[in-house]
C-alpha cells in the first residue's frame, strides 16, 4: 500500500515547516542529529542565561555581588573554566557522533545514484555492480527500516542533497562523488530542496523521498518494470505529439523511441508526486500548465515555452504523461 | 631597568620641561600641517581628514548594502513575490554579501584604524599618510563603480563566495563575475596597504615609553587585525586571480574534466573568508575594550587576557576555515580537527565578554547611548556565539549549512560582534572630530530599534532555518509554513532601517568635523586620542607610563599643549614623526613625513581604471591607465627618501636623534618586509593549490623539463641576487664610478628577467600550456607570478637609476636602494623554489 | 625577536600542531595511520608546550622590569592555552 494521500498534496504535506523538520526525524541518522540539536540548544539557553544574570548582577547587583563578578577571577571561571568544561564535553560528544555517522558503508545497501542538475535531480536505481536498473528524477522510492545509501554526483555546478528528516546535507560536486546514508523508519513522503546556491531558479529546486514499507516497495518496483501501458485515444494522440514537438530530443520514455538525456526521465512521471522538481502537485492541469508554460513558473529553468501548442494539444500531452505510471 | 636599543629610560624623567618654550613654535606647527583648502582639499593625507572620509565613505557603503537587504527582506516577506525578479534577486544578495564585508566592514574598521590609532599612539601621522590616502581613493572609487554594476543588471549574481564552476565560464558567460573578480582586487590592495600602515604604525610610531604592557588595546586589536590581513587576503587575492585567469584563458584550476577541482576554490576563499570575520570582529572587540572601561570610568578588568585573547584568536581563526566546508565530503578526520579548533576559537571570545562584564560591575556606568550600544552588541554577540558553537559540531551542521539557521548566526555574531560596537564607537568618539556631540536623546530612539529589530528579524530566522528554509533562495513556496517567521523578520529589518534612517538625522543635525574646535571628551575617556590636537595631532608627544595617562596625571593635557614633551616644535622644519622601537618604545629616530599630493588621489583613479576597463574588455585604455597609475605611484615615491639639511635634531629636552636613518630598524624596511611576507602568502596559497590539484587528480601529471635547465635557472637568480647584494655594499664605496650600484642593479633584474625567460621556455618546450590540465594551470601560475614579480623589479631598477642619475641616491646607505635589493633577494628566492618544486615535485619523489 | 618568540610560543606551537593535523588527514585521510601520526604530532606539541610554560614562567620570576614580567606571564598563558587548545585538537584521532 502506498502513503495516503491527504487533501493536501502530498507534495505540500512533505514539505511542510510544521513541526520543524529538524526536530522531527523520520530515521536514525536524522534521529541522532535531532538528539544533539536538542542538547545544543539547552546548552545555549542555559549560557545565554548565565551570561545574562553575571550582566544583570554588574549592572544592578548589590556592592557584594558586583565585586564576585567584577575580577579577574570572574573572569577566569566564567570566561576560562567554565567554557572549557563545556566545549570538552560538546567536542567528546560530537566528535563520537561524527564518528557513529560516518561508520563505513557495508556495501551490501540499496543504493541509488543521484545527480544534481541544474535545476532538478536525476535518480538512478543501482545493481550490486553500479549499473543503472531504472531511471527517475526528482523522486527516490525507498524501502523502511533499512539504510539506503546515496551516490551524490553533479553534472554542472554544485548543489547540495537535503532531506531534513531523514539526514544532513551533503554537496554534490562536479568530479566527486559523495556517500550519503538515509534510513526512514515508517513509510511516508519526506521532502527536500537544494542547498546550495546553484544559480538561477536554485530556490526551486525541491526533491521528494517516498518511503514504503519493505514488501510494497518491492511490489512497486516489479510493478514498474514488467507495467504496461495502455493509451486511452486522447492519450495516444498525446503520445504523437511528444514525439512530433521535438519532446523527445530531452526527455526519455523507457520503452519509446523517446531517449534524450537532457531532461528529467519521463518513464514513470505520471505516478510522481510532484511536478518542476518538488515544487507543483502533479495533476492534469498542473501538467499542462508547466508544458505550456514551465518559465512562468519556474523561471530560468531550462524546459522551453510551449505556448504555441493549443489547448487540445496540451490536454493530450498530458494525458499521456499523466498515464505513464 | 633595561633598554632595548640602548636610550636611557632616565632620560624620560627631564619630561615634563619647565623652561618656557619659544614664540612661534606652535604657529610653525599649524603652518607645517596645514590642510590644502577648496578643490586642493582632495590631496590632504592628513589623518584627521582621510580618516573621517574613510568611515564615512564605509557607511555609506552600510547603508547601500541595508537598503538592498530590506528590499530582499520586502521580497520574501511572503511567498512567490514578484518585486524581485530571480536574476535581480540572485544579483541583490551577491552585492549584500559582497558590499558588506568588502565595501564596509573591513575598511570601516581600517578605517577607524586610520583615524583613531596616530591619536592614540600620540604620533603625528601614520607613518605614510600618501599610502593612507592612495587606499582610501581606491576604495572609493572602485566601491563606488563596482556598486553601480548593479544598476545595470552587470552585477555579480554567483553570491559573495563565488564558488565555480558556478561562477566559472561555462556557467556565468557574462561579465558580472568580472565585475565581482577585479572589483575586490583593488578593495584587496587597499586593504593590504592599510594593513601595511598599521602594522608599522602600531609597533614603531608609540608615544615614548608606551611599552606593549601600556598600548590601547584597540592598537593590539588593530595590530592582530592587520597581521591577520596579511596572513589571510593573500589566500584571495590567489584565488580571484587563478579564477580570472580560468574565466579569461581557459586554465582549468577548477574543471574537474581537466584536473582542476572545484574544493581547491572553497580552500582558497575560506582560508581568507573565515578569519575575514575575526578580522571584522576583533578591532571592534578593540572598541568595546575601550570604550567599555572608559564608559565604566574604571580600568579594564583582565587587560592581559585580554590581549591574550586577541593573539589566540589571530592563530586559532587561521584553522576553521573549514568548518564551511563541513558538507563536501571531506574526510572525517580533517572535518573533526577543523571542529575541535572552531571549539577552540570561541574560547577567547568568553574571555572578552566576561572582562567586559567584569569592568561594568567594577566601574559604574551611566545610561548613555554608547553604553546600551554596547551592552546590546555584547547579548547579541554572546547569542551568535553560542549557536557558533552549535554548528561547530559537525553533524549538527550537515543540518545548519546553508539554511537559514546560519544566516540567522552569521548576523547575531556581525551586528553583535561589529555593527552595535561601531554605532557606539560612532557616538564615543564623534565628539573627536566634530563640534558637536551626536544627540543622547535620539541616540537611545536608535539603539532600541536596532536592537529590537535585529532580535524580531534574525531570532525567527534560527527557526525558519530549522524548519527547513535553505539561504539564497529568491522566493519559496506557499504551504510550507514559512510564512510567518519571514513576515516577522522583514517586520525586524524595517525597524533596523529606520533605526539607522534616526542615525543619519542624528549625524546631519549634529556632526560638524572639525580639527580644531572639537567637542571633546564628554564621556571622559582615559588614553592619549582625548589631548587636546590639531591637525598636527598633539603639541607635544608625552611620555607614557600607564594605560590611561590622563586619568592617572591630571596635568598631563596642559603639558602637552603647552609643549613639555617631546617634539614641541617642528625640529627639521617639515612634517616628522618619532619612530619608535617595538616592544618598549624608546625614541629611535625622526621620520620625515610627507605632505599633501595629488598623486595619490591620481594614482588611485587610474588603479580603478585598470581594474574596471580592464573588467569590461577594454584592454588597451586599461594597459594605460595601469601604467598611468604605475607611473603616479612613482611620481610621489619621487619625493620621499631624500634626507634633510639637520642630520640631527632635537626632539625635546635636549634629547638629540637623527633624521635620517637606513637599515633594518627603519619604517620603511619594516613596510618591505610586511609586504614580502604578503607577497610571500601568495606563493605559500600558491604552492598549496599546487600540492592540491596533485593530491586530488595525479592521473593529469606529466613529466616536467628535463632537470639540467634548472642550472640557467637557479644561476640566473643566484647571480640577479648576488648582483643586488653586491650593488648595496659598493654603495658604501665611494669612489665606484665605473660599475656604479645602479648598473648593478640594473645587471641584477636583467639576470632575473633571463632566469625568469629560462623557466617559461622550458615549459613552452614541453608541450604543457596553462589549458593543458590542473598542472599546466598551476605551473603557469607561478609563472604569472613569477613575471608580475619580475616586471617589478625591472620597475624598482629602473627607478633606482634614475634616482642616482639625479644624484639623490644618498651613500653610504639609502632605503630606496636597500628595498630594491630586499625585493629582487626575495624575487630570486621565490623564483628557485618555483622552478625546483614544479620540477621536482613530484617526479623526484 | 627573542621576546616575540616566547610570547607567540604557545600560539606557534599550536599553529604547528594544527597544520601538521591538517597535512596528516589530507594525506593518509582517516585512517589508523592518520591516527597513530596525529597522537606523535600531539605529543611532541604537548611537550614543547610543557617545555614553553615552563621557560615562560621562569622568565617571569627573573623578570627585572613590570614590561619583561608582563610579557613572560603573557607568554605562560599563551602556552597554556595552547595546552589546552593542542589537547581539544588531538581528540579527533582517538574519537573518531
Amino acid at each position: 500500500m502506498s502513503p495516503p494521500i491527504s487533501t493536501r498534496s502530498a507534495i505540500a504535506d512533505a514539505l511542510a515547516g510544521w513541526p520543524p523538520p529538524v526536530f522531527d526525524p523520520a530515521g536514525p541518522y536524522a534521529g541522532s542529529i535531532t538528539t544533539l540539536a536538542w542538547v545544543l540548544l539547552v546548552m545555549s539557553v542555559v549560557v545565554l542565561g548565565v551570561v545574562l544574570v553575571a550582566l544583570w548582577l554588574a549592572l544592578f547587583g548589590s556592592k557584594r555581588q558586583r565585586a564576585r563578578v567584577g575580577g579577574t577571577k570572574a573572569v577566569w571561571t566564567g570566561g576560562i573554566i567554565f567554557p572549557v568544561i563545556v566545549l570538552t564535553l560538546l567536542l567528546v560528544y560530537g566528535l563520537s557522533l561524527t564518528r557513529s555517522l560516518t561508520a563505513p558503508i557495508r556495501g551490501d545497501e540499496m543504493r541509488v545514484r543521484i545527480t544534481g542538475e541544474m535545476w532538478w535531480w536525476r535518480v538512478a536505481y543501482l545493481d550490486g555492480e553500479g549499473r543503472a536498473t531504472m531511471v527517475d528524477a526528482n523522486e527516490l522510492h525507498i524501502p523502511t527500516g533499512r539504510p539506503v545509501v546515496l551516490e551524490l554526483e553533479s553534472s554542472d555546478v554544485i548543489h547540495s542533497f537535503w532531506v531534513p528528516r531523514l539526514s544532513g546535507k551533503l554537496d554534490m560536486i562536479p568530479g566527486r562523488r559523495n556517500l550519503m546514508r538515509i534510513q526512514a523508519d515508517r513509510p511516508g513522503v519526506f521532502g527536500g530542496q537544494c542547498a546550495e546556491y546553484c544559480g538561477g531558479p536554485h530556490a526551486l529546486m525541491g526533491f521528494v523521498v517516498v518511503a514504503h514499507r519493505p514488501q510494497d516497495f518491492a511490489a512497486m518496483m516489479a510493478a514498474r518494470r514488467t507495467r504496461t501501458v495502455a493509451l486511452s485515444p486522447q492519450a495516444a494522440r498525446g503520445a504523437q505529439l511528444f514525439a512530433d514537438a521535438g519532446c523527445a530530443a530531452c526527455h526519455r520514455i523507457a520503452g519509446t523511441p523517446a531517449n534524450g538525456l537532457a531532461g528529467p526521465d519521463l518513464t514513470h512521471v505520471g505516478s510522481r508526486r510532484s511536478l518542476g522538481a518538488g515544487i507543483l502537485p502533479n495533476n492534469r492541469g498542473t501538467m499542462i500548465g508547466w508544458i505550456g508554460d514551465s518559465q512562468a513558473i519556474k523561471p530560468g529553468n531550462r524546459m522551453p515555452r510551449y505556448t504555441v501548442l493549443p489547448g487540445e494539444d496540451l490536454q493530450a500531452l498530458a494525458a499521456y504523461l499523466e498515464a505513464r505510471k | 631597568m633595561t633598554s632595548e636599543t640602548g636610550f636611557d629610560p632616565k632620560l624620560y624623567d627631564r619630561f615634563p620641561t619647565r623652561e618656557p618654550r619659544p614664540e612661534g613654535e606652535l604657529e610653525e606647527l599649524e603652518r607645517i600641517w596645514h590642510a590644502p583648502t577648496g578643490w586642493a582639499r582632495l590631496t590632504v593625507v592628513n589623518n584627521n581628514f582621510i580618516g573621517t572620509w574613510y568611515v564615512g565613505a564605509a557607511f555609506l557603503f552600510f547603508i547601500l548594502a541595508g537598503v538592498l537587504a530590506l528590499v530582499m527582506r520586502t521580497q520574501l516577506a511572503l511567498p512567490l513575490q514578484g518585486i524581485l525578479p530571480q536574476e535581480t534577486y540572485n544579483q541583490f544578495f551577491t552585492m549584500h554579501g559582497t558590499v558588506m564585508m568588502f565595501l564596509f566592514a573591513v575598511p570601516a574598521v581600517e578605517a577607524l584604524g586610520v583615524l583613531l590609532l596616530p591619536q592614540m599612539l600620540a604620533a603625528r601621522d601614520l607613518p605614510f599618510p600618501r599610502l593612507s590616502a592612495y587606499a582610501f581613493w581606491a576604495y572609493l572609487v572602485g566601491g563606488l563603480s563596482f556598486f553601480c554594476s548593479l544598476f545595470f543588471g552587470l552585477a555579480p549574481d554567483g553570491g559573495w563566495f563565488m564558488y565555480p564552476p558556478l561562477t566559472s565560464i561555462a556557467y556565468s558567460p557574462g561579465i558580472n563575475a568580472d565585475f565581482w573578480l577585479l572589483g575586490i582586487g583593488f578593495i584587496e590592495i587597499s586593504a593590504i596597504a592599510g594593513a601595511i600602515e598599521i602594522v608599522v604604525g602600531v609597533l614603531r610610531t608609540r608615544a615614548p615609553g608606551m611599552t606593549l604592557d601600556k598600548m590601547p588595546i584597540f592598537a593590539w586589536a588593530m595590530l592582530v587585525f592587520a597581521v591577520m590581513i596579511i596572513i589571510g587576503f593573500p589566500s584571495i587575492i590567489l584565488g580571484t586571480l587563478l579564477l580570472e585567469l580560468e574565466r579569461a584563458l581557459n586554465w582549468p584550476f577548477f574543471d574537474p574534466t581537466r584536473g582542476g577541482d572545484a574544493l581547491l576554490w572553497q580552500h582558497l576563499f575560506w582560508f581568507f573568508g573565515h578569519p575575514e570575520v575575526y578580522i571584522i570582529f576583533l578591532p571592534a572587540a578593540g572598541l568595546v575594550s575601550m570604550m567599555v572601561a572608559a564608559l565604566a570610568r574604571t580600568p579594564l578588568v583582565g587587560y592581559q587576557l585580554i590581549v591574550l585573547a586577541l593573539l589566540a584568536t589571530g592563530f586559532i581563526s587561521f584553522g576553521v576555515w573549514s568548518h564551511h566546508m563541513f558538507v563536501t565530503g571531506m574526510p572525517t578526520l580533517s572535518v573533526s580537527f577543523f571542529s575541535a579548533a572552531s571549539m577552540a576559537v570561541s574560547v577567547p571570545a568568553g574571555i572578552q565578554v566576561f572582562s567586559w562584564i567584569a569592568t561594568v560591575a567594577v566601574g559604574k556606568p551611566r545610561n548613555n547611548t554608547p553604553t546600551l550600544f554596547l551592552l546590546g552588541g555584547l547579548v547579541t554577540f554572546v547569542i551568535g556565539g553560542l549557536t557558533g558553537v552549535m554548528v561547530a559540531l559537525v553533524p549538527f551542521d550537515w543540518q545548519a549549512h546553508d539554511s537559514y539557521f546560519i544566516v540567522a548566526h552569521l548576523h547575531y555574531v556581525l551586528i553583535g560582534g561589529m555593527v552595535f560596537p561601531l554605532f557606539a564607537a560612532f557616538y564615543y568618539w564623534a565628539p573627536m572630530m566634530s563640534r558637536r556631540a551626536l544627540s543622547e536623546r535620539l541616540g537611545k530612539w536608535v539603539f532600541w530599534l536596532m536592537f529590537a529589530g535585529m532580535q524580531v528579524a534574525f531570532l525567527p530566522m534560527h527557526l525558519t532555518g530549522l524548519m527547513g528554509m535553505p539561504r539564497r533562495v529568491y522566493t519559496y513556496l506557499p504551504g510550507r509554513d514559512w510564512e510567518v517567521t519571514n513576515m516577522i523578520s522583514t517586520i525586524g529589518a524595517y525597524m533596523i532601517g529606520l533605526g539607522v534612517l534616526l542615525f543619519v538625522i542624528d549625524l546631519a543635525r549634529n556632526f560638524r568635523f572639525t580639527a580644531g574646535d572639537e567637542a571633546g571628551n564628554v564621556y571622559g575617556g582615559g588614553t592619549l586620542e582625548w589631548l587636546p590636537t590639531g591637525l598636527y595631532s598633539t603639541r607635544s608627544i608625552p611620555v607614557v607610563k600607564s594605560r590611561e595617562p590622563l586619568w592617572d596625571d591630571p596635568k598631563l593635557s596642559d603639558d602637552v599643549e603647552a609643549g613639555r614633551y617631546f617634539l614641541p616644535n617642528s625640529a627639521t622644519g617639515h612634517r616628522e614623526t618619532l619612530i619608535t622601537s617595538p616592544i618598549r618604545a624608546e625614541p629611535e629616530y625622526l621620520q620625515i613625513m610627507p605632505g599633501p599630493s595629488a598623486w595619490p588621489l591620481f594614482a588611485a583613479i587610474f588603479t580603478a581604471g585598470f581594474f574596471l576597463l580592464l573588467t569590461v574588455q577594454a584592454y588597451n585604455p586599461s594597459i594605460a591607465s595601469g601604467v598611468l597609475a604605475v607611473l603616479c605611484v612613482l611620481r610621489w615615491l619621487w619625493e620621499t627618501d631624500r634626507p634633510v639639511a639637520k642630520a640631527h635634531a632635537d626632539v625635546g629636552a635636549g634629547i638629540i636623534l637623527p633624521t635620517y636613518a637606513t637599515g633594518p630598524r627603519t619604517h620603511g624596511w619594516w613596510a618591505m618586509t610586511v609586504l614580502l611576507v604578503v607577497i610571500g602568502m601568495i606563493f605559500v596559497m600558491a604552492v598549496f593549490s599546487y600540492l592540491y590539484l596533485y593530491g586530488v587528480h595525479p592521473s593529469f601529471w606529466t613529466s616536467p623539463p628535463d632537470a639540467p635547465w634548472l642550472l640557467p635557472i637557479i644561476g640566473g637568480h643566484a647571480a640577479a641576487a648576488g648582483f643586488a647584494l653586491l650593488a648595496r655594499r659598493l654603495l658604501a664605496r665611494e669612489r665606484t664610478t665605473l660599475w656604479t650600484p645602479a648598473t648593478l642593479v640594473l645587471i641584477a633584474a636583467g639576470f632575473a628577467l633571463f632566469a625568469f625567460a629560462i623557466d617559461w621556455w622550458s615549459w613552452r618546450a614541453t608541450g604543457l600550456t596553462g589549458a593543458t590540465s590542473g598542472q599546466g594551470a598551476t605551473v603557469h601560475a607561478f609563472l604569472a607570478l613569477q613575471g608580475i614579480l619580475t616586471a617589478i623589479v625591472a620597475l624598482m631598477a629602473l627607478y633606482l637609476a634614475a634616482r642616482n642619475a639625479r644624484g639623490i641616491v644618498t651613500r653610504p646607505r639609502n632605503n630606496s636602494m636597500d628595498l630594491t635589493v630586499m625585493f629582487i633577494a626575495y624575487t630570486a628566492a621565490q623564483g628557485t623554489l618555483a622552478a625546483l618544486l614544479t620540477r621536482l615535485f613530484p617526479g623526484a619523489i | 625577536m627573542r621576546a616575540w618568540l616566547l610570547l607567540l610560543g604557545g600560539l606557534i606551537v599550536w599553529a604547528v600542531h594544527f597544520f601538521g593535523l591538517y597535512i596528516v588527514a589530507s594525506v593518509f585521510l582517516t585512517t589508523d595511520t592518520a591516527r597513530m601520526l596525529a597522537l606523535l604530532v600531539t605529543l611532541a606539541c604537548l611537550i614543547a608546550d610543557a617545555m614553553l610554560l615552563a621557560a615562560a614562567m621562569r622568565a617571569n620570576r627573573a623578570a627585572d622590569d613590570g614590561t619583561r614580567r608582563w610579557i613572560a606571564s603573557l607568554a605562560a598563558l599563551g602556552a597554556a592555552i595552547s595546552l589546552v587548545a593542542v589537547i581539544w585538537q588531538g581528540l579527533p584521532a582517538l574519537l573518531v
